[in-house]
């Protein structure tokens, strides 16, 4: 087993302030929880600012200092993510929240990821250290890494600088001969125990772990307690560490927050952008595509605003779906500022092998095109704008079509089963969408114009056994201009129509 | 002395490049010459009435191309016009696009003029801009064999008018642009203009542009024999 552990020790600041750009980084930030710090930036640290000064005196050694108030929820849909990211890598992951506060201090969140199933696909420990590094540099989490044949060893050097120093340059992971060393070296302050026990050890004169282990087991067990015995035995390997595992939902959601509100859709690009790509990134790594994009644009007290981006086609492309997502921002006007941004994709579903569009020999190069040409008219003009038709049966020509959703479009081939014929008599290919009446006068009919009839009459009588009987004598008729019109004459109220236009 | 001569034969040297270049220029499609008349390549799509396809330069509608139709007056058949090309299209499984149609595309006789009516597109935009963005989209994105749309509100400015020629060059689609015939003085970057009128019982085509071809051909088209037959009166 090779477990590696990542330490987010500034995961309360981050998950506040990552969505917004590089450029504020200059401004002294503090994140406070119950009167005292939990966390600052760089900014603040270099004045002195650090975990557990109370909101007073932190305010007093900066004045400009911003304060935060703590998040837990946000922290842990972070950690959720990160997870999920973790997941990616190794299927076996398990995520811990940060401990409680305690005397100023407490456990910073961390991940577990067990390596030794995934070094050959990664190419080796070197290249995926690397990446995990790159990666996380990318989401703007800072984090600390060690690792250990148990993760109880790989949290505590995870927080051994030596060892960090070593992870850097390794290239395969170390013996077991090793670890042990590392972890003898460890100072026993490093131990994740209580601060009772901590104190205990240092008043003995043990401070180091090498100390520890020299003593025998009976005896640090009657001092210690047995939880501490136990958790040596984790440490040390002899006993088997159980993590409890993470399995990813079968949904995306993930969110960023702003601090400072945006109040322009152009500057909702930039975090928009970064919430697809790490879609992208999850989904190509899961084998999943995401058939609606549903964006939440949060404006705090006053409310949220949903925009939802269809997808015809599995699309595993950022840039496209950012620029379908542009294309939908672009249609209204911010009224207020946007304090948060949210990215839900509720059903994921499976990638079939050739559903892809980027294949390889590009062979149906023009359905695919449309897909794309369909997903961006429906981003920018909307559902309504756009419509097809499709035969209906039934005897009254304004029933006989009807308005068809533009995934008639998408299902690229025919449907197999009952196909619809239409009427063998000639049709207008205009059809009026309410009839127009025509004025008749001394047996002659007038519509801009008089109007000759030329064929007919054509008699369609429905729905006689319904309150609204329909039935009407249709005739070709032709205009003063030339024009061919579709006319009908209702036989109930021997007014006369115009339905159709013979175009 | 030797400044002139070295021209002469810089000239000389340039004369191959320049046969080339010739060459290339003689070979667009908008440049027409009487000489290889019969040697031009027929590219166009058959429009289904011969009399009108002798007409055409590429013996058919321009591919890749606006056709501008001067039409005021619906019903004297400007659709049955193009409904034999659009049938072709959409068996092609390329996409036809209706934007802003007058009214309702009728199913049944579309569907029986051989329009496979799942290749068929109606936008409705809202707005200028968004009709033209709507439509160069469509026109670029190459999956789109033919759009017709409807001049609505005010005519569009030129430069919209080159943009969308340009864009059915690129995506090699057909755009078939319907404006009222007080366009017709109005210059227009269209490949073909065509104003279309009844005399009563025919369509009567004038032909007021043509790329690459002759213009100011007038030509009747009888309208179809099942509609225009008259019954005898029952009363």
């Amino acid at each position: 087993m090779l477990w590696l552990c990542i330490q987010f020790p500034s995961l309360p600041l981050q998950a506040l302030t990552r969505a917004q750009p590089r450029a504020d980084d200059d401004r002294p930030l503090a994140v406070a929880e119950q009167q005292s710090i939990v966390d600052a930036n760089p900014v603040a640290t270099q004045r002195g600012i650090e975990c557990g000064l109370t909101i007073a005196t932190a305010c007093a050694l900066s004045a400009d200092l911003e304060l935060l108030p703590r998040d837990n929820e946000r922290e842990a849909q972070l950690l959720e993510e990160l997870a999920q990211w973790g997941y990616s890598f190794t299927p076996v992951v398990s995520p811990q929240a940060a401990g409680p506060m305690d005397k100023g201090e407490s456990r910073p969140a961390c991940l577990y990821l067990e390596l030794s199933g995934c070094l050959r696909a990664s190419g080796g420990l070197q290249p995926l250290l690397q990446q995990l590094q790159r990666e996380l540099k990318q989401m703007r989490i800072s984090a600390l890494m060690g690792l250990g044949h148990s993760p109880s060893a790989a949290h505590m050097l995870s927080q051994l600088p030596e060892h960090r120093q070593w992870l850097r340059e390794a290239k395969s992971p170390p013996s077991a001969q090793q670890w042990r060393q590392w972890i003898s070296f460890s100072p026993s302050k490093l131990l994740d125990c209580d601060h009772k026990t901590i104190a205990k050890l240092y008043a003995c004169g043990i401070k180091r772990v090498s100390q520890l282990l020299a003593i025998p087991l009976s005896e640090v067990g009657s001092r210690f307690g047995r939880d501490f015995v136990n958790y040596l035995a984790r440490l040390n390997g002899t006993r088997h560490d159980p993590v409890p595992s993470y399995q990813p939902p079968p949904q995306f959601h993930s969110e960023l927050f702003f601090p400072s509100p945006l109040d322009n859709s152009e500057q909702l690009l930039f975090p928009a952008g970064r919430l697809v790509r790490e879609l992208c990134q999850q989904l190509q790594r899961r084998q999943l595509y995401a058939q609606q994009l549903r964006w939440k644009l949060d404006f705090g007290q006053r409310g949220c605003k949903v925009v939802s981006v269809e997808i015809s086609r599995p699309q595993l492309d950022p840039q496209r779906l950012i620029a379908l997502t542009k294309l939908q921002l672009e249609r209204f006007q911010l009224e207020q500022e946007v304090q948060a941004l949210h990215l839900t994709c509720g059903q994921l579903l499976p990638l079939a092998e050739d559903a892809l569009d980027e294949d390889l020999f590009g062979g149906n190069s023009h359905l695919k095109c449309s897909h794309q040409l369909l997903d961006k008219l429906k981003a920018r003009l909307g559902h309504e704008a756009m419509s097809g038709v499709t035969l209906r049966e039934s005897h009254l020509p304004e029933q006989a079509w009807q308005s068809a959703d533009t995934l008639v479009l998408h299902s690229g081939r025919r449907q197999s089963g009952h196909q619809l014929k239409p009427v063998n008599a000639p049709r207008p290919s205009w059809l009026l969408s309410r009839p127009d009446p025509i004025k008749a006068r001394d047996n002659k009919l007038f519509y801009r114009g008089e109007i000759q009839l030329l064929q007919g009459p054509e008699r369609i009588d429905g729905y006689w056994w319904q309150h609204h009987r329909h039935a009407r004598d249709y005739y070709i008729a032709r205009g003063e201009e030339g024009s061919l019109y579709w006319v009908y004459q209702d036989l109930t109220s021997d007014e006369w129509y115009l339905q159709g236009i013979y175009a | 002395m030797s400044n002139a001569e070295n021209v002469i034969e810089n000239k000389q040297l340039d004369h191959g490049s320049r046969r080339q270049r010739l060459n290339r220029l003689l070979a667009r499609a908008d440049i027409w010459q009487a000489a290889n008349e019969q040697q031009r390549s027929r590219n166009g799509i058959a429009t289904g009435y011969p009399g009108l396809d002798a007409l055409l330069a590429g013996h058919g509608w321009p591919r890749s191309a606006t056709t501008e139709l001067l039409v005021d007056q619906s019903g004297i058949g400007e659709l049955s016009l193009l409904l034999p090309a659009l049938a072709e299209m959409t068996q092609r499984e390329q996409m036809v696009v209706l934007v802003n149609p007058p009214f309702i595309p009728y199913a049944p006789a579309l569907a029986a003029a051989g329009v496979r009516l799942e290749k068929l597109l109606i936008l409705h935009p809202r707005g200028q801009r968004d009709q033209l963005w709507a439509m160069e989209q469509a026109l670029q994105s190459g999956c789109c064999g033919a759009l017709l749309s409807w001049q609505s509100g005010p005519p569009p400015a030129d430069k919209d008018l080159r943009r969308l020629q340009i864009a059915a060059r690129e995506g090699n689609g057909m755009h078939f642009h319907f404006r009222p015939s007080s366009c017709a003085a109005s210059p227009s970057p269209a490949a073909l203009r065509l104003q279309l009128k009844s005399n009563g019982e025919q369509l009567a085509l004038q032909l007021l542009k043509q790329l690459g071809g002759p213009s100011g051909q007038r030509l009747h088209l009888a309208r179809n024999a099942d509609l225009v037959r008259r019954d005898q009166p029952l009363h």
